[in-house]
């Protein structure tokens, strides 16, 4: 009987040993205890923002006792990987980051847990989350499929994944070259595409604008970039292809006098490369994602430090900046889905995002780009979230398809670019071509 | 009776570990991707609940242009390819066959580019054509040229992918080649030394004809495998610019990975497949003949 007591006694001295301890830590153990010791497997892309993850995820284990494994993969590796992954009937993995274009395939596979039963229980959703903080333009893109279109938000719509590593486009350019020459920033398309043949003949040796180009998915994006802002869309809301009218016609003109007048061999670029000219003092200017900002201030990799400045993507009839990057999700095959989504949602809580943007991450909320000590670490910060106010999900179509559409943009881009193709004849044939693939896949069904 | 029995059976007793393994390794994946080439498969589903569309896959491959470009793109990249490496290949062998001191050396350092990994070789050769930095733009500005737009043009593109896997096989066909030299009849060169014929005449009349069987094959092997070649490729423009290097391994890979179509990219496979079993069984038909060919004259000479 006395054996029984003090074992009774010692227990609850350690209980609420425990209890003080997490309470001083600020916060509550009991939301986490059941998890305590659950080992999570993580699929994360080897990309700038994930980098940063890893500096906080030590944190989340100290915090709350569940360790987390993470298998970091380049992004089109981690891509095959789940694509295997997911099919199985028990995965590895409890929480994923996937690109944005695996959205529609996931969902539409049912390999993506959908949220709402998490956010709906008590003893996982915290209250003090804020999802309205998050971008919306993201959470659009990347989180919510089921509504409009079937990929966008909408009165159908439910949420999937939420944007982490998420991006936008910007506008960089060379504050120097700008100043010296009395060269106003442009704001809208035609400054653009004349300020990027201007500088060559200002700066001999020096190209106008740094784009991506290269055939495929490059030049493909490259050139819906363009589209948006300049009032195109791939497909009208009956999913006729109408990325041959005038618009696209422009944004194919647009981006061809952006690589005539770029930087030399500008036909080859992908991302890294066109960066890489920008750093390299070959370009006076780079529109592309904001990932690509902390290299741009990295003395041992850029020769342009201090030099950039900021500016949103320029206006066409409309703005319509990019969005892409990655969202997290739990698959439906996850062995944790619980501690998974504590996880998840501690990592893109108002504290982490800011944890994970002062480490050289890309901010998931509006907060956290207004944050005081973020802009005066990243004085482009502010910008940066001024921009994403006019982030467009509907740059381009998040369905099963668009792999095959937009490699055939790409490569009907690049020979735009490198064989003289007529704009116009190109658009008609991807409009031709993208319309029997639309059949094939049944999107003409009711009409 | 029954002793008689086992003695038959102990030979296909001792082939059937083989046969497995053939079965097994071989014929499975074959057979599975013939009939994966029938089916409408995503690769988020599993191959089960993929729908069987006939042959579907095919038919829209031959009305599909971006196919029948890759194809064409394969054959003159194997053809140009084959054809460079073997007059450079057979002549390199021809002029280093004689006794050099330090031939050993020589000929491992001949052989170097084939013992580079392949991605290697595409990120080396794509680094050495980078329009500004590349070694061989930085040598023509310096020299006062215009620099050339190596990969970022279509017909530049396709001769310097050209370029980079003649770099790296004419070695092969040197190496066989020197070897069929060095195992030629002695008796035969010598005669024809004594009978006066000029170096030039040696190569054309004894040399080449003696080698031609080894040649025929080395031929055969290189031309499969530059049908399949996608590394280098991949890493140097990954088909582009336009579809001007997009060799059929390349559009495979994309087909299954990009485009997420695995049983459209099976049914090209299975269609390279059958392009490769054709040169294949050319091979197989020619040396059958020559061994025809070569009993038919050894008979002859008995019976003289």
């Amino acid at each position: 009987m006395k054996v029984t007591k003090t074992k009774v006694w010692s227990a609850a001295i350690a209980v609420s040993l425990t209890y003080t301890a997490a309470y001083a830590d600020g916060h509550t153990a009991d939301v986490y205890a059941p998890y305590e010791g659950t080992t999570l497997v993580v699929n994360f892309p080897a990309h700038p923002h994930y980098n940063a993850v890893l500096e906080v995820l030590p944190e989340f284990t100290e915090q709350t006792g569940i360790e987390v494994e993470v298998d970091q993969l380049q992004y089109l590796r981690m891509r095959e990987r789940q694509t295997l992954e997911l099919t199985k009937d028990e995965g590895d993995y409890d929480l994923i980051a996937y690109v944005v274009f695996s959205k529609a395939d996931y969902v539409f596979a049912d390999q993506l847990e959908n949220l709402a039963k998490y956010f709906m229980n008590p003893r996982l959703a915290d209250p003090n989350y804020d999802a309205a903080d998050l971008i919306d333009g993201y959470v659009a893109n990347i989180g919510v499929a089921g509504g409009e279109k079937g990929y966008l938000p909408g009165q159908t719509g439910s949420l999937f994944g939420i944007p982490f590593g998420a991006e936008t486009s910007v506008l960089a350019y060379r504050k120097d070259i700008f100043e010296k020459h009395g060269i106003e920033v442009p704001t809208n398309y035609d400054q653009l595409l004349e300020v990027a043949c201007q500088i060559p003949e200002l700066e001999p040796g020096m190209g106008g604008m740094a784009s991506r180009a290269a055939s495929g998915h490059q030049a493909s994006h490259a050139f819906l970039l363009h589209l948006a802002p300049l009032g195109g869309r791939v497909f009208d809301a009956e999913w006729n292809p109408i990325i041959n009218s005038p618009e696209g016609v422009a944004a194919a003109n647009a981006l061809k006098t952006i690589v005539d007048c770029g930087p030399e061999g500008g036909t080859t670029f992908g991302p890294a490369e066109a960066a890489a000219a920008f750093q390299q003092g070959q370009a006076a200017m780079f529109m592309d994602s904001i990932a690509f900002a902390a290299g741009f201030e990295d003395p041992t990799r850029s020769t342009v430090v201090g030099n950039v400045g900021y500016a949103m993507h320029p206006e066409g009839v409309r703005r319509g900046s990019q969005t892409g990057g990655f969202g997290i999700g739990i698959p439906s095959n996850a062995q944790n889905k619980e501690a998974a989504f504590l996880l998840m949602q501690w990592l893109t809580s108002k504290e982490q995002d800011l944890a994970i943007a002062m480490a050289g991450g890309n901010p998931s909320r509006f907060s956290t780009y207004q944050n005081a000590a973020l802009n005066e670490k990243y004085p482009y910060s502010a910008t940066f979230g001024e921009a994403l106010q006019y982030a467009d999900p509907d740059w381009r179509p998040i369905i099963p398809t668009w792999g095959t559409i937009n490699a055939d943009i790409g490569t009907t881009m690049s020979q735009v670019l490198t064989e003289g193709l007529d704009p116009q004849e190109a658009l008609d044939g991807v409009a031709e071509r993208a319309r029997a693939i639309m059949e094939e896949a049944g999107y003409y069904t009711w009409q | 009776m029954s002793t008689a029995r086992a003695n038959r059976m102990t030979p296909y007793l001792f082939l059937a570990p083989a046969g497995i393994v053939l079965a097994v390794a071989l014929f499975y994946p074959i057979c599975y991707m013939i009939y994966a080439s029938f089916l409408d498969w995503n690769p988020s589903q599993r191959i089960g609940e993929a729908d069987f569309i006939g042959l579907r896959n095919y038919t829209k491959l031959f009305s599909d242009a971006a196919f029948r470009e890759s194809m064409w793109v394969t054959i003159k990249f194997s053809m140009v390819v084959v054809t460079i490496e073997m007059i450079l290949g057979v002549g390199l062998a021809l002029l280093l066959d004689r006794n050099i001191r330090g031939m050993s050396v020589l000929r491992t350092l001949f052989i170097l580019p084939m013992m580079i990994a392949p991605i290697v070789v595409g990120l080396m050769w794509r680094y050495m054509y980078h329009p500004t930095v590349g070694i061989f733009n930085r040598t023509l500005t310096d020299w006062g040229f215009d620099p050339i737009p190596w990969l970022a043009d279509g017909d530049w593109a396709f001769a310097s992918v050209v370029i980079a896997d003649v770099w790296q096989w004419t070695p092969f066909i040197f190496i066989l080649s020197l070897a069929a030299l060095q195992s030629l009849p002695a008796s035969a060169i010598e005669a024809s030394k004594i009978d006066g014929a000029t170096g030039w005449q040696q190569i054309i009349y004894i040399k080449l004809p003696l080698m031609l069987p080894v040649l025929i094959v080395t031929l055969l092997l290189r031309l499969i495998d530059s049908f399949k070649v996608l590394e280098v490729i991949l890493v140097m423009t990954n088909g582009g610019p336009g579809l001007s290097t997009e060799i059929l391994s390349l559009r495979i890979n994309r087909t299954a990975s990009e485009f997420r179509e695995l049983g459209e990219a099976a049914a090209m496979s299975n269609l390279l497949l059958i392009v490769l079993l054709i040169l294949t069984f050319t091979m197989f038909i020619y040396n059958k003949a020559q061994d025809a060919r070569m009993a038919r004259l050894r008979k002859v000479e008995e019976e003289v």
